[in-house]
């Protein structure tokens, strides 16, 4: 963790006047040329959290360490990061050119160098030969890609994205997905994005940080943040699950209100009352009834999508959320009885409640 | 049948539409017609006539205010003397307002409606009533040169009014409010972000005003800077009151000429005069507008 590029160690942004932090002690870290995506919903503090990282604005405690040393208290155009704006901008009044070397010309470098980077630069994003045009003569992912040129020319410590695929349509958004993460894999740059969207955060990072209301719900890979979400909050905002409350019998074994007991996997004490949670495609079907983990109900609901069947179960007065692969033999339909199980493993323990 | 009638339907809308148009608009031209084209054309009319006291003779054309304007010392430099008092107060107007307008385009302050309006309310009163103003604070007895004098600074009066100073002085404070409107409406394309970005890239505070700033709120500039120009040669009463007599603009000669005198004729010709002056400050205006958004 501390030799980690990037360590955010207790993070706290309270602005003036206002009753609660909007960021709250949030601390996480990032190894060198890795990428982070801070998730969450909109308000949660990503921004402040990013802005804070970019020296825009000040936090009012903790540190943000690059190598070790706090760059906190350094001055924004001290801080050598570089950074992608929501609405990229760009400067209307110079060219894409103009605006790629602005960077390199603030940091004094030589005319014939600065051009050669610049058509560097433009390359790296595939914009080649378009330096002079101008800013308003570009469509918006090409905008884009002079905003991540212009950020990454000045070689930055550090690469920060504010919601970069927000302002494009659906299919420019998943073609500047990959472009994004093949851009930043080929220069090696350290990285951190914000979003809301858990698509975005799943496919681009390496790490995820989920956050909700100013505190770190979570931070982790996309696979523990999705397959061992750690709080109710997460598992509830990435992706589709069912909820259970029970009470735990015996270690791993929960006992569910209207259900029979669930095997699980997590340390909850004996006698706790834990919340616990099933993904909708961890769910297959089932011989029999008598197997552990089952789930036997009446199909009440079913949508058909291509690869998947989304059945909704009503099954001891609750609904029950599965997926199941359309090719998995004789699929239910609506009215019929049918029995689920799931692995002990894929019933997830998301919290505890208190006594 | 119905293939014929159907280009005459596709042609109909637009036909309609342009026909809504030119009624639309038709009161308004009609409108500047009667109050700005025909006195334009009369005021043209009457600078060729003859003069004769207090009147215009009829029938005849004749170009002897023009060879008056154009000959006699005198007037070339009263349009100097406009010209000079033009540029001082769009200059100083300019720069005066310039931090004024930056501010409230850039602040977040909840009080930022409260202060644009406080910075505009000067026009709430009439220019005549600020120019009284302006002459208790500077005449010979005012408050500036009876402070001077109480406090033995200064032996004598120190002569601020019925000068060109003078009306420099209020005519600046006057054109301000419009400096600061018109500066407003031009600042649009400055923005917060582009500040942030400019920073990231390592521009510190100044080179951020001169690269991104600057250049970006130079058409507003630009603008306020023909308005006022444009307010202050065309203005009379400033520099009438201010001036005391002795300072002599295009807009103060044409009522001479008008008023006192009674030689509409010359007056008409002095107010062609004042408009190819406005017309060409336009025309260079537009020039820059032009060459500052490319």
């Amino acid at each position: 963790m501390a030799d980690h590029h990037v360590v955010i160690d207790n993070l706290v942004k309270t602005y003036p006047g206002a009753q609660k932090p909007s960021v709250d002690h949030v601390s996480f870290s990032l190894p060198r040329g890795e990428m982070l995506a801070l998730l969450g919903p909109s308000g949660c503090g990503k921004t402040t959290i990013l802005r804070m990282i970019a020296g825009l604005i000040a936090p009012t405690s903790g540190a943000i360490r690059l190598e070790g040393k706090d760059v906190s208290s350094i001055a924004v155009y001290k801080r050598n990061m570089g950074m992608v704006f929501q609405a990229y901008a760009l400067f209307p009044h110079m060219t894409v050119a103009q605006n790629i070397s602005f960077g390199l010309e603030m940091r004094k470098v030589g005319r014939a160098e600065r051009e050669e980077r610049v058509r560097k630069a433009l390359d790296l994003v595939k914009l080649t030969g378009l330096g002079d045009r101008k800013v308003s003569q570009l469509s918006g992912g090409q905008q884009q890609r002079a905003a991540i040129a212009r950020s990454l020319v000045i070689e930055p410590e550090l690469l920060l994205l504010d919601e970069p695929l927000s302002n494009l349509d659906a299919k420019l958004r998943d073609e500047m997905r990959d472009e994004i993460r093949d851009i930043q894999a080929r220069t090696g740059v350290t990285a951190i994005f914000v979003t809301h969207d858990q698509d975005e955060a799943l496919s681009m990072a390496d790490r995820l940080a989920v956050m909700s209301a100013g505190r770190l719900e979570q931070v982790g890979t996309p696979r523990e943040i999705f397959d061992r979400p750690q709080t109710e909050f997460v598992a509830s905002f990435i992706g589709a699950g069912t909820f259970f409350e029970g009470q735990v019998a015996e270690p791993g074994l929960a006992v569910v209100e209207g259900l029979k007991s669930l095997r699980f996997v997590g340390e909850a004490p004996v006698g706790s009352t834990v919340k616990l949670m099933i993904r909708p495609h961890r769910l297959v079907l089932a011989d029999s009834a008598g197997q552990p983990n089952s789930f036997t109900g009446t199909v009440e609901h079913i949508v058909y999508r291509g690869q998947i069947l989304t059945l909704n179960i009503r099954c001891g007065g609750r609904l029950l959320q599965a997926d199941l692969p359309t090719h998995a033999g004789v699929l239910p339909e609506k009215g019929d009885e049918v029995t689920l199980a799931v692995a002990a493993q894929d019933v997830t323990l998301v919290g505890q409640v208190a006594p | 049948m119905s293939a014929a009638a159907l280009p005459a339907a596709e042609t109909s809308p637009a036909n309609a539409s342009r026909g809504i148009l030119l009624m639309l608009l038709l009161p308004g031209l009609i409108a500047l017609v009667i109050t700005f084209l025909l006195p334009l054309i009369w005021l043209l009319r009457a600078s060729f006539a003859s003069s004769t006291m207090g009147a215009l003779s009829g029938g005849d054309w004749t170009v002897q205010s023009y060879s008056t304007v154009l000959f006699d010392p005198f007037y070339w430099r009263v349009a100097w003397n406009t010209l000079v008092l033009g540029f001082n107060v769009a200059i100083f107007a300019v720069i005066l307002s310039y931090p004024i307008a930056l501010f409230l385009a850039r602040t977040e302050s909840r009080f930022r409606g409260v202060l644009t309006a406080l910075a505009v309310a000067p026009l709430l009163t009439s220019s005549v009533v600020r120019t009284y103003g302006w002459m208790v604070i500077l005449g010979d007895r005012g408050v500036i040169n009876s402070t001077l004098q109480s406090l033995s600074l200064t032996g004598g009066v120190i002569r601020l009014t019925n000068n060109s100073l003078g009306a420099t002085v209020a005519l600046i404070e006057i054109l301000m409010p419009y400096a600061i409107l018109a500066m407003l409406s031009g600042f649009g394309r400055l923005n917060t972000q582009l500040e942030e970005a400019a920073a990231m890239l390592g521009a510190n505070r100044l080179r951020v005003f001169t690269r991104i700033i600057l250049p970006l709120s130079a058409p507003g500039v630009l603008t306020a800077a023909l308005l006022v120009f444009v307010l202050a040669i065309s203005s009379f009463v400033t520099p009438r009151l201010m001036g005391g007599g002795r300072v002599f603009v295009l807009g103060t000669e044409v009522f001479n000429e008008a008023t006192v005198t009674l030689n509409w004729p010359l007056a008409a010709a002095l107010s062609v005069m004042l408009l190819i002056l406005f017309s060409s400050i336009i025309l260079l205006y537009q020039r820059a507008l032009r060459a500052l958004e490319t």
